[in-house]
């Protein structure tokens, strides 16, 4: 019995229960001594079942009338009085009732008990995530579309409202209480072989530490991702065991550096966040003439960025601290203004400018500088930061050539590491490589397959590729890459499939040769067209097919039959 | 001094004097055994269960078992002496069984109290 909600109904009873048995006995005790009379007129006593009878009728407020006799003037007085006593104790008792079940720890409880049973339902693979906002909603929505489960910790009742609101199918369970203690995180299954990761895309970097670290203990293998603001607290969560750490900053200031120098590699990443194709024109950046607008992290971070390429942009600031602090660190071309003063923005030349990136941390400003600029030039590049989604539509509608936004590069980032951990490997692995590289596998993958191939990723084991692991842990021969490419109408026709990684316990090969044996455990990660994506599963697990695709004929028992004898 | 403490010790104890009052006498001699005596017994009895209620404790399961344990075996008496005493023929056989299940009762309300008492001794305060 470790239902708390059945505990605390027992305790707040204790006091009503007590009443009602007292006024029992009392009212009982009085028809037991007071005589009465039977119908001849002879003088008895009540037994106490007839008692206990007469009781339990009229405390209900039944009456079955006077039992077994019609009583005297003494015993209905005392009755009387025992119906005012009895009632009031009922009264009382089941008053105590219907106010506990308002009760706001009791109802509490009840939903904690329910969200425990939800979780325990669910019997497939499924992600914690921590509050709810609308970054994580938009993951919730990105997770579910990806057959992948969902439970929330929310601290506060409003918002996990709004979350029940929304409707999500499959449900999607939401615990309100605390979201960095150990046991609401076991509540929500943390502990279940099920739970996949947990995701924590908290302001605060405390709570994100705690919550790491409570994790980390709470189980071994699941996922975590964690976001964080600048580069030592990366480092620290990593440390405290964090699988996935993304600064949205940083990754705003990595895609402006890549977008410089590895325009071809932006593509891929884009491709592989599922923004845009390959053949999209990603937005080119001037090598001169660049102002920033505002010198918060974000500004001091693309700052940098630029001035390793050599540029020296413009940077407006209105904090004159931090002014005085940009000049104290012989950065000359800060200046102290308001960049929404349409005069000063002319004395800066703006006609001239190129690329004009609006960097401040609240959305407001940032629209208000924009409109400024295109007041005064209608033709420079405007890239301008939006920091909360629900800004969407007024950014979509001003006139901006691209939006930095930050929640959206979370909501990518964080669901392509946990629903496609390959993906996310291959991105790291693509940070290392040059402009070159970039533009051969972009043309291979244009020239093998289209503009806009899916990627999906085979991991070859019992669940996933069952003829194929029974195979391989024969021990026979061995499989290709080119195995598993060939088409299943015609072997030595090939399907459109470009392999872009494989994974094994320690080793990882970046874009392995057709020729690649393949073993037990690998993580293969291909891009290929829809058609290809079937053939594949197609032959790694149907009997039929991989006996073709391996030899070449139709598997036939009784082929096997007579060759045996 | 804790006045919970006061009252569910009082009851407790009472639960089982009035058991043992009710059990003590000539077993099959219905004049030493008063019914009054029963009922009080049943009624104190039921007080103190409920007054047991909602302890999680190890103490307090074992505590609301012997309870629940005397109720069932003095309810099952009362409930004898009435179902016989309809047709007004108790025998000494029947009155037997109602006077060992008291017995019964009172050896639970017994452990009752003394684990109470144990519990009581070992608390610091």
């Amino acid at each position: 019995m470790n239902n708390s909600s059945l505990w605390i109904v027992l305790q707040r009873m204790r006091l009503p229960f007590t009443i009602i048995v007292l006024t029992y006995a009392i009212a009982m005790a009085g028809l037991l001594i007071i005589t009465g009379f039977d119908e001849q007129g002879n003088p008895y006593r009540m037994s106490i079942f007839d008692a206990f009878y007469f009781i339990t009728y009229t405390a209900t407020t039944i009456g079955f009338g006077e039992t077994p006799f019609t009583f005297t003037y003494p015993q209905r007085m005392w009755v009387t009085i025992s119906i005012y006593l009895t009632v009031l104790g009922w009264f009382y008792g089941i008053g105590t009732l219907v106010s506990l079940l308002q009760d706001k720890l009791f109802l509490s409880e009840i939903a904690r008990a329910k969200f425990i049973r939800a979780v325990k339902n669910i019997k497939e693979d499924f992600v914690i995530i921590l509050g709810y906002n609308d970054t994580t909603s938009e993951i919730i929505k990105k997770m579910i579309d990806d057959n992948m489960r969902v439970v929330v910790i929310e601290k506060e009742q409003q918002r996990a409202d709004y979350l029940s609101l929304e409707g999500f199918i499959p449900h999607v369970p939401v615990l309100v209480a605390d979201v960095h203690s150990p046991t609401s995180l076991e509540c929500a299954g943390i502990k279940s072989v099920h739970c996949k990761g947990i995701i924590s895309l908290f302001e605060s970097n405390l709570l994100n530490m705690r919550v790491t670290l409570a994790s980390r203990i709470l189980n071994s293998h699941i996922m975590i991702a964690v976001r964080s603001s600048t580069d030592i607290e990366t480092a620290n969560l990593l440390d405290a065991g964090a699988n996935i750490v993304e600064n949205p900053l940083a990754i705003i200031s990595y895609q402006i550096s890549m977008a410089l120098n590895t325009p071809s590699l932006f593509k891929l990443e884009n491709w592989l966040y599922n923004i845009d194709n390959l053949d999209c024109k990603t937005f080119s950046i001037p090598k001169e003439k660049i102002m920033i607008c505002g010198f918060g992290r974000l500004g001091k971070s693309l700052y940098n960025v630029f001035a390793k390429n050599g540029i020296k942009p413009i940077v407006i600031e209105i904090d004159i601290d931090i002014v005085s602090e940009a000049i104290a660190k012989d950065i000359d071309t800060v200046v102290c203004g308001n960049a929404e003063d349409r005069s000063l923005l002319e004395k800066l030349n703006i006609q001239d400018m190129n690329l004009i990136i609006v960097a401040t941390n609240d959305d407001t400003t940032n629209l208000s500088i924009v409109s400024t600029i295109r007041s005064v030039n209608k033709h420079t590049m405007i890239v301008a930061r939006e920091n909360e989604l629900s800004d969407f539509s007024i950014f979509s509608a001003a006139k901006i050539d691209h939006i930095f936004l930050p929640s959206e590069i979370l909501i990518h980032k964080t669901t392509n590491a946990i629903i496609n951990p390959l993906s996310d490997k291959l991105m790291r692995l693509l940070q290392s490589k040059d402009e070159q590289w970039g533009q051969q596998l972009l043309a291979k993958l244009i020239k093998t397959i289209s503009v806009n191939p899916i990627t999906f990723e085979l991991n070859i084991n019992k669940i996933e590729a069952i003829e194929l692991h029974n195979y391989l842990s024969k021990c026979e021969n061995s499989v290709t890459l080119n195995e598993i490419r060939r088409s299943r109408r015609d072997r030595e026709q090939f399907n459109n499939i470009v392999p872009l990684l494989i994974s094994r316990s320690q080793e990882d090969i970046l874009l392995p040769s057709y020729d690649y044996e393949l073993k037990i455990g690998d993580r293969i990660l291909l891009a290929c067209d829809e058609n290809s994506q079937e053939d594949v599963e197609y032959i790694v697990n149907n009997l039929y097919e991989f006996h073709y695709i391996i030899t070449g004929e139709e598997r036939n028992y009784l082929n096997k039959f007579i060759s045996r004898s | 001094m804790n006045l919970d403490k006061v009252i569910a010790g009082f009851f407790i104890i009472l639960a089982m004097t009035l058991n043992f009052g009710f059990f003590y006498g000539d077993a099959l001699d219905m004049h030493m055994h008063s019914k009054y005596e029963l009922f009080a017994a049943i009624i104190v009895n039921i007080i103190a269960t409920v007054l047991k209620l909602g302890d999680k404790t190890q103490m307090g399961s074992v505590l609301i078992a012997t309870s629940l344990v005397a109720d069932l075996q003095l309810i099952a008496a009362a409930s004898i002496w009435t179902i016989y005493s309809v047709d007004g023929t108790i025998d000494p056989e029947v009155f037997g069984v109602i006077i060992s299940l008291s017995g019964g009762a009172l050896l639970a309300n017994i452990t009752s109290v003394i684990l109470y008492i144990g519990d009581t001794l070992k608390s610091k305060r």
